[in-house]
């Protein structure tokens, strides 16, 4: 997966989320972005899934331009798939519903081809007891899981995970970090917006701290993590590395 | 009807947390205070309440400050003189007179209530002081010129609700298809239009209803039956119906009723000498 | 307490209540002649009825399409539907009755008043409905929508399988309140001599005098009507229920 962010720029009204955002990732599978709450790692996230278009400058994912135009960013978000940090699950429908439908609806799947495929991503995770429930009658770790599970349904190109663990206790944080990791290990390129550092150091190939919308630090993870350079990427880490 | 629901629960609330006793004694309590009020009649006897549906110009109807006034207005005032009392007029539809007077809302009913078998059976009358019958609104259009040309299958028939045009309708009208109103506009304005194809009513308001629509009905001012208005008294008031009676024989002996006549009845006087028809007081 | 000693209490309470304030009227009680005209009573149900159910009918299908019609982008027809709910909402349905009955169709030629009662109360109500999908609508969250597209969804899509569901589901309890509104509302369609329940009655106590015991009846019809839609909502509500 080739990153590259140039000169993005991305207002909310009068609130400036990212301010000229340049970045430049050569060839990685796995990237985390870190920084503090309200950085601008979010809104980049969203942007390089297409949720949403920059106020101005350019980003390309592997060589193509994202493009802007309603059907063309359509398609992209249908060769991406997306993580949120509140699962963001449909409650009406039960698990095995909820990632069977886009299969069937967007990617053309037959009814039961799409429930078969569903089934399958639910053992995977462990959830074959919960199929048929609906989310409200889920944990926070088995929605996350979920969650994840109708992102990678479709077997999307990149996997783009926002914060996916902020909402959930520890224990259901290691469940859902050990789903991820599965993904990893099955060779997914992966873009996660963490809190949580030792995973982004030992999980991700490559780190970028986003911070006041723009870009701190990027490079290898451990290195960034262990090793700031920069005096904004020190202090963002003095709380990780203190503890 | 949201903070008064609020205001129960919170009551509701307060009560739960009271021990058991005091619960039942503010039961009971709330309960015999009902019936306290319930029984409690007190009323001022020194009003004479009547009651009148003001919408039969010109003889109950409201002037521009929105005060009763009319033949029927005059006349109650004049009887609240004569028995020493401070008259108040109230305004009810004319279906529910009678069951104002009999739970004792109103003492007396002046609205040009024709008396009829049925009703008296529920209420006692005065003599009576005004003799009229039932006539007919009809349409421009068709040729009908008695009740019998009304009666067809498939015609329509308009009736204001518990006037005796309606008891006459129901009691006598075979084919035709019976429509209720409670306004006499609405039943008027659906003969101009041709909705319905007569309007049975009084003689006085047939004639007004036709003056309003007189390029789109025709009115047949010959009175199909006869009827007097009295005045209305509750059952077992006999002495509030001779002091009434005698009234009546006064105010007719002394003109008071023809004068009422030329004060508002003076272009309909002059109309129905000239149709030929009896004035009716 | 067990339920069944408190509800039984409530109505005990209740008809104390009613029978205090009864007792203090001096009121010849006259159920024979009522009785004499049980069916103008059952005519005029079963006309309340179908006049009910066919005005519901059609009031959904206006308030539907005037729901679809709020969120098109071609602006003309978007104030038209505003413009439409406003009115209705806002003015007495006792005018509304008149000026469609003897404007409108006189206008338009149509004489059946059936007719017409009936499409006055479905777009009377409309407006009412229309409102109530439209507040069920925007209250589906936002990630939800953010959820939809997500997964690529199209806004038809989004509309029919996420947005949909949910906004009836949420406007269940209010529908159901409109319905009863509906059927107690239809009772206005008197004045244009429709013989429904309500004229019906108000017939019954004019030949007879007899208000309280044409009144209680018709206050007991309409809860008949009434009293099921309100149960079955419920049921239906507990039965799709889920937390969000």
């Amino acid at each position: 997966m080739k990153l590259e962010l140039e000169s993005v720029v991305k207002t909310y009204g009068t609130q400036r989320a990212l301010d000229s955002l340049d970045l430049t990732i050569e060839d990685t599978m796995c990237i985390a972005l870190i920084g503090p709450s309200g950085g601008g790692k979010s809104t980049t996230l969203r942007l390089l899934a297409g949720l949403e278009s920059p106020t101005s400058g350019t980003i390309r994912i592997d060589g193509n331009e994202i493009a802007h135009e309603y059907w063309q960013l359509r398609e992209y978000r249908q060769r991406v798939g997306v993580v949120f940090q509140a699962f963001n699950l449909f409650p009406h429908f039960d698990a095995i519903t909820n990632i069977a439908l886009p299969l069937e609806k967007v990617h053309g799947y037959s009814r039961g081809k799409s429930l078969e495929k569903a089934g399958m991503l639910l053992d995977q995770f462990q959830l074959t007891n919960h199929r048929f429930k609906k989310p409200a009658e889920l944990s926070g770790g088995q929605s996350q899981r979920v969650a994840i599970a109708r992102a990678i349904a479709p077997d999307p190109d990149i996997v783009f995970l926002d914060e996916p663990t902020s909402a959930l206790d520890p224990e259901m944080t290691a469940e859902v970090l050990e789903a991820i990791e599965t993904l990893i290990e099955s060779k997914k390129k992966l873009l996660i917006a963490t809190h949580q550092m030792g995973f982004a150091k030992h999980a991700a190939d490559t780190v970028a701290i986003i911070a006041e919308g723009k870009l701190v630090e990027v490079g290898n993870s451990s290195q960034v993590i262990d090793y700031p350079r920069t005096a904004r990427a020190q202090k963002f880490l003095k709380a990780y590395l203190k503890f | 009807m949201q903070p008064f629901g609020e205001s129960v629960n919170g009551v509701m609330r307060l009560f739960s947390f009271l021990p058991y006793l005091s619960k039942i004694s503010i039961c009971g309590l709330g309960i015999a205070l009902m019936f306290l009020l319930g029984c409690s009649k007190g009323r001022d006897t020194q009003i004479l309440v009547v009651g009148m549906e003001l919408s039969y110009p010109p003889f109950e109807m409201t002037d521009e400050n929105n005060q009763p006034t009319g033949i029927s207005v005059e006349m109650a005032q004049a009887l609240a003189n004569r028995l020493g009392k401070t008259l108040r007029i109230e305004n009810i539809p004319f279906a529910g007179l009678i069951p104002a007077l009999k739970t004792g809302k109103i003492d007396l009913i002046i609205s040009s209530m024709s008396r009829t078998e049925e009703r008296a059976q529920s209420i006692s009358f005065s003599n009576s002081y005004v003799h009229t019958g039932l006539c007919i609104l009809v349409s421009k259009n068709g040729d009908s010129h008695s009740i019998k040309d009304i009666d067809q299958p498939g015609a329509k028939v308009a009736v204001k609700q518990g006037t005796t045009g309606h008891i006459y309708a129901n009691a006598n009208l075979k084919n035709a298809e019976i429509l209720l109103f409670d306004k006499e506009s609405a039943a008027s304005l659906e003969v101009a239009q041709g909705k319905v194809d007569a309007f049975i009513y009084d003689q006085i308001s047939i004639y007004l209803n036709w003056k309003k629509h007189s390029d789109t009905t025709r009115a047949l001012l010959n009175p199909f039956n006869s009827e007097s208005w009295s005045i209305g008294i509750r059952k077992g008031n006999d002495g509030l119906t001779t002091q009434v009676n005698q009234f009546l024989a006064d105010y007719q002996a002394s003109g008071g009723f023809d004068q009422l006549g030329d004060k508002y009845l003076s272009e309909q006087k002059r109309e129905f000498k000239k149709l030929g028809f009896p004035f009716f007081f | 307490m067990s339920r069944w000693v408190s509800f039984g209490c409530a109505i005990l309470l209740l008809s104390l209540f009613l029978h205090a304030s009864f007792s203090a009227l001096e009121y010849q009680w006259n159920w024979e002649s009522a009785l004499r005209y049980k069916k103008k009573f059952a005519d005029g149900w079963i006309a309340t009825l179908w006049i009910s159910a066919l005005s519901l009918f059609f009031a959904f299908l206006i308030g539907s399409l005037v729901t679809l019609c709020n969120r098109v982008r071609f602006l003309p027809v978007r104030y038209l539907s505003m413009i439409y709910v406003e009115l209705t909402r806002g003015t007495p349905l006792l005018v509304q009755i008149f000026f469609f009955f003897y404007v409108v169709a006189d206008a338009a030629g149509i004489q059946n008043r059936y007719v017409v009662g009936i499409a006055i109360m479905a777009i009377f109500s409309g407006a009412y409905i229309s409102e109530i999908l439209r507040a069920g609508i925007e209250g589906v969250g936002e990630s939800q929508l953010l959820s939809a597209k997500a997964i690529g969804f199209t806004e038809y899509q989004t509309f029919r399988y996420v947005i949909l569901p949910q906004a009836l589901r949420s406007s269940l309890p209010a529908l159901a309140g409109q319905t009863a509104n509906l059927i107690k509302d239809s009772s206005l369609l008197s004045v244009i001599a429709i013989s429904e329940f309500t004229l019906n009655a108000q017939e019954v106590n004019a030949i007879t005098y007899s208000s309280f015991e044409s009144f209680f009846p018709l206050a007991f019809g309409y809860l008949i009507l009434t009293l099921p839609i309100m149960r079955l909502s419920r049921s239906i509500e507990n039965r799709l229920r889920f937390e969000t």
